[in-house]
C-alpha cells in the first residue's frame, strides 16, 4: 500500500512536470478578441533573414487546426520587409516583446508605421521573430496600432510542427465571414440601429393593475401582526387606531390610471389616479353586526410623482427605461354601508361608527421599469411604498368623547403593479 | 434658506476643488527598476528653455536687450552644472541628435499629455564619440516664470485659459518635462512633469541658479522614487 501511494505521488509529480513543460512550449502574453476572417489573408512578417515557418505549410496547419477557417492564403510580407520604418519597428518589437507587458506598451509610434497598419484592410499580419530557443509571435490587424495578441512558441526544427504550434496557440478562435465590397459599402452608409437620439420629451398614458398590502416584503411580519389581525368591534373599537389597516382589509387589488412625461429621458413627472376597495374587518363574534348587510370603503387616490430615469437600448425594437419615483398623494375614502332590509332602524352603535378623514395626505416612492416595444407599446412594472396620514394634533372639541376619533394617523402599504402603456413623442 | 444654499454651495465648491487637484504627474514603464546612478547622459539642454514674462525678468536682471536668450543660456548652464555635481560622469548630447525625430505626446493622466521628441522605435542614438549610452535623460521643456502652475500648461482642458500676470510675485517657478529614455530598447522608462517654486524678494542671478538647483534635485528625486514604486 505504501509503495502504491509512493508511485501515485511520483506519477503526479511527473504529470505536473509534463504539463508545465507543454504550457511553456506556447506562451500567450495577451490576446484581445481580434477577428479571424474566413479565407483569411495572412501576411508573414519577420525581421530575420529566413522566416521560421513555411507559408504554404502554415496554411495547411491552419486548416488542420481550425476547420472553420476555409481556405486561408499565406505569404511573406515582402512590402514591409523592404521598408525601413517597418523593419525598424520589427526589430524594436523583437527587442521589446516580453511577458508582463500590455499591448499598449508595444504600440507603433512612427506616423508612417501607423499609416501602414491602418491600411491593412482585413489582412492579418503574423509577426515572427527568432529569439534563440523561442520564436516571438505577434498579430496585427487594421483596427489598432498595437499588437492584438503576442506570445512565444518553442523553436523546433520541424517547420510543420512549428506551424501547428502557432496555429493552435493563436488561430484557434471562431471565424467570421468577410464582407464583400458591396456589403461593406452598404454597412458604411446605413444608419446604426443602436444609435438613436433621446427625444427631448416623451410622454405616456397607461392603465395598470396590481396588488397592495400592509406587509412590506423582506421586513418581519411581527411589525404588522397587530394591525393585520386587528378586528373592529362595536362599529368603532380596536386596540389602536393609528393605521387604517386596523380597521380595513389591507391586501387588495389595485387599479391605476396614469399619464406622464419625461425630459431628455432623465427627469420626468407623472400624474395618477388609483382605485382600490377595502372591506372593514368586523369582529364576527360581535352580535351588534347582525343587522349589517355590507360595509366597505372605496379608496380613491390622486397624486403626482417626480421621476428619474435611465434608458438602455438593448435591441432596435426595445427601449428599456429604469426609473425611480417620489411623489405625494391625497387619499379619499367613500364608505359603502347598509343594514339588512329586514332591519328598520339601525342601532345606536351604527350611528356612532368610526369615520375616515377626508382627505389623507401621503407620500409614495419606489422604482420600476418601462419596456417600450417599437417605440410606442409599453409594458411597465413598478413597486413601491405609499403612505397616508393626517394631522395628529387637532383642536379638541366638546364632542371628542362621544365622537369616534378619526382614524389612520399613519397608514403605510407596499404595492406592486403591472401596466400597459402607450408612449409617444409630441414634439421632437 | 439662505444658510442652506450657502452650505450647499460650499459643499459643491469643495467637491469640485477636491476633484481638480488629483493629477498624476509621472508615468513609468514596468521595466523601469533602477534610476541612473553615477553616470548620466542628458539631451535637450540647449533648446528646452523658455522664459515667460521676459519683461519682468529683464527689468530685474542685467542682461541688456536679449534677456530671453541670455537668461535661458544662463539657466541651461546652471542646470548642466548642477547635473555635473550629481553624477560623476555626465555626458551631454547635442540637441541636433534629436532634431529629426518625430514629436510625440505621452499620456500621464486623463487630461495630462506631455509633448517631446523621442528617438524612433528601432533606432539607437549614438553619442558623438561613438559610444552608445544605455539611458538618456531627455529634457523636453523647461518653462521659467513667476508663480506658474503646471496644470495650466499641461492639462488640455486648461491650456487655453488666459492667466493674468500678478503684480506681486511670490515665487519664481520652473516647470520641467522630461523622459528617461531606454536607448537600447527604445522605450520611455520614466516620464514626468515637475513644478518647482522658489520664493524671491529681490530677484538676482543667484535665485535663478537656486531654482535650477532645486529643479535638478527634484528630477533626481523623482527618478529615484519612480524606480522604487
Amino acid at each position: 500500500m505504501k509503495h502504491l501511494s509512493l508511485i501515485a505521488f511520483v506519477a503526479v509529480i511527473l504529470m505536473q512536470a509534463f504539463l508545465s513543460g507543454t504550457a511553456h512550449a506556447k506562451d500567450v502574453f495577451f490576446d484581445s478578441h481580434w477577428t479571424l476572417w474566413q479565407n483569411a489573408d495572412i501576411l508573414i512578417w519577420t525581421p530575420d533573414k529566413e522566416p521560421a515557418i513555411d507559408p504554404k505549410e502554415f496554411c495547411l496547419s491552419l486548416r488542420r487546426n481550425n476547420s472553420g477557417i476555409g481556405e486561408p492564403k499565406c505569404r511573406l510580407f515582402g512590402e514591409w520587409e523592404r521598408d525601413t520604418v517597418a523593419m525598424r519597428y520589427a526589430t524594436w518589437l523583437s527587442n521589446n516583446i516580453e511577458p508582463g507587458l500590455n499591448a499598449h506598451l508595444l504600440k507603433a509610434r512612427h506616423p508612417a508605421m501607423m499609416a501602414k497598419l491602418q491600411a491593412l484592410e482585413d489582412k492579418i499580419v503574423l509577426f515572427i521573430a527568432d529569439k534563440g530557443d523561442k520564436l516571438q509571435i505577434a498579430i496585427f490587424d487594421e483596427t489598432t496600432l498595437e499588437p492584438r495578441s503576442a506570445g512565444t512558441v518553442q523553436k523546433k526544427n520541424d517547420k510543420i510542427a512549428l506551424g501547428d504550434d502557432i496555429a493552435s496557440a493563436f488561430f484557434g478562435r471562431n471565424t467570421k465571414r468577410r464582407l464583400t465590397k458591396e456589403e461593406r459599402l452598404k454597412m458604411e452608409t446605413e444608419p446604426d440601429d443602436l444609435y438613436k437620439e433621446t427625444p427631448t420629451f416623451r410622454s405616456w398614458a397607461g392603465i395598470s393593475a396590481g396588488y397592495a398590502q400592509a406587509h412590506i416584503p423582506l421586513t418581519p411580519y411581527n411589525w404588522y401582526k397587530r394591525k393585520i389581525r386587528s378586528r373592529v368591534s362595536n362599529y368603532r373599537a380596536t386596540r389602536d387606531s393609528v393605521s387604517l389597516w386596523n380597521f380595513m382589509d389591507d391586501s387588495t387589488p389595485l387599479f391605476t390610471l396614469y399619464a406622464g412625461g419625461i425630459w431628455f429621458g432623465f427627469i420626468g413627472g407623472e400624474i395618477f389616479y388609483r382605485y382600490s376597495n377595502h372591506d372593514v374587518k368586523i369582529d364576527e363574534r360581535d352580535e351588534v353586526y347582525e343587522e349589517l348587510d355590507h360595509w366597505n370603503f372605496t379608496q380613491h387616490e390622486i397624486g403626482l410623482n417626480v421621476m428619474f430615469a435611465r434608458t438602455y437600448d438593448p435591441f432596435k425594437w426595445l427601449d428599456l427605461h429604469l426609473f425611480a419615483f417620489l411623489g405625494f398623494q391625497y387619499s379619499f375614502y367613500s364608505e359603502d354601508i347598509d343594514v339588512k332590509d329586514s332591519k328598520k332602524k339601525p342601532s345606536r352603535e351604527y350611528q356612532t361608527r368610526f369615520r375616515t378623514e377626508d382627505p389623507y395626505k401621503g407620500a409614495l416612492f419606489g422604482f420600476g421599469t418601462q419596456c417600450v416595444f417599437l417605440q410606442h407599446y409599453g409594458l411597465s412594472v413598478r413597486t413601491g411604498i405609499s403612505s397616508r396620514g393626517k394631522d395628529v394634533y387637532v383642536e379638541p372639541s366638546p364632542d371628542a368623547a362621544a365622537e369616534p376619533t378619526t382614524i389612520g394617523a399613519t397608514t403605510v402599504d407596499w404595492f406592486v403593479s403591472v401596466g400597459l402603456e402607450y408612449h409617444w413623442t409630441p414634439f421632437k | 434658506m439662505a444658510r442652506l444654499w450657502g452650505t450647499l454651495f460650499v459643499m459643491a465648491a469643495l467637491l469640485f476643488t477636491g476633484c481638480a487637484d488629483s493629477y498624476q504627474w509621472s508615468a513609468k514603464h514596468p521595466a523601469y527598476k533602477q534610476a541612473p546612478y553615477g553616470e548620466l547622459t542628458i539631451a535637450g539642454l540647449q533648446k528646452a528653455f523658455v522664459i515667460t514674462r521676459t519683461k519682468w525678468f529683464a527689468n530685474r536682471l542685467d542682461f541688456g536687450d536679449s534677456t530671453q536668450i541670455k537668461a535661458t543660456e544662463f539657466c541651461a548652464k546652471a542646470m548642466e552644472h548642477e547635473f555635473r555635481g550629481g553624477y560623476s560622469k555626465l555626458n551631454v548630447l547635442p540637441d541636433s541628435l534629436l532634431a529629426n525625430f518625430p514629436e510625440e505626446s505621452q499620456k500621464l493622466d486623463d487630461r495630462i499629455f506631455m509633448k517631446g521628441k523621442l528617438p524612433e522605435q528601432g533606432v539607437i542614438v549614438n553619442a558623438p564619440d561613438g559610444t552608445i549610452p544605455p539611458q538618456i535623460l531627455l529634457i523636453h521643456e523647461v518653462i521659467i516664470g513667476t508663480d506658474l502652475k503646471r496644470e495650466n500648461f499641461f492639462d488640455y482642458a486648461l491650456i487655453h485659459n488666459e492667466l493674468e500676470d500678478k503684480r506681486d510675485v511670490k515665487n519664481i517657478s520652473a516647470i520641467v518635462s522630461y523622459t528617461l529614455w531606454d536607448n537600447i530598447k527604445q522605450r520611455p522608462l520614466f516620464s514626468a512633469v515637475d513644478e518647482i517654486q522658489h520664493p524671491v524678494i529681490k530677484l538676482t542671478l543667484n535665485d535663478l541658479e537656486q531654482l535650477m538647483r532645486l529643479t535638478v534635485q527634484q528630477i533626481r528625486k523623482n527618478m529615484y522614487t519612480g524606480a522604487g514604486k
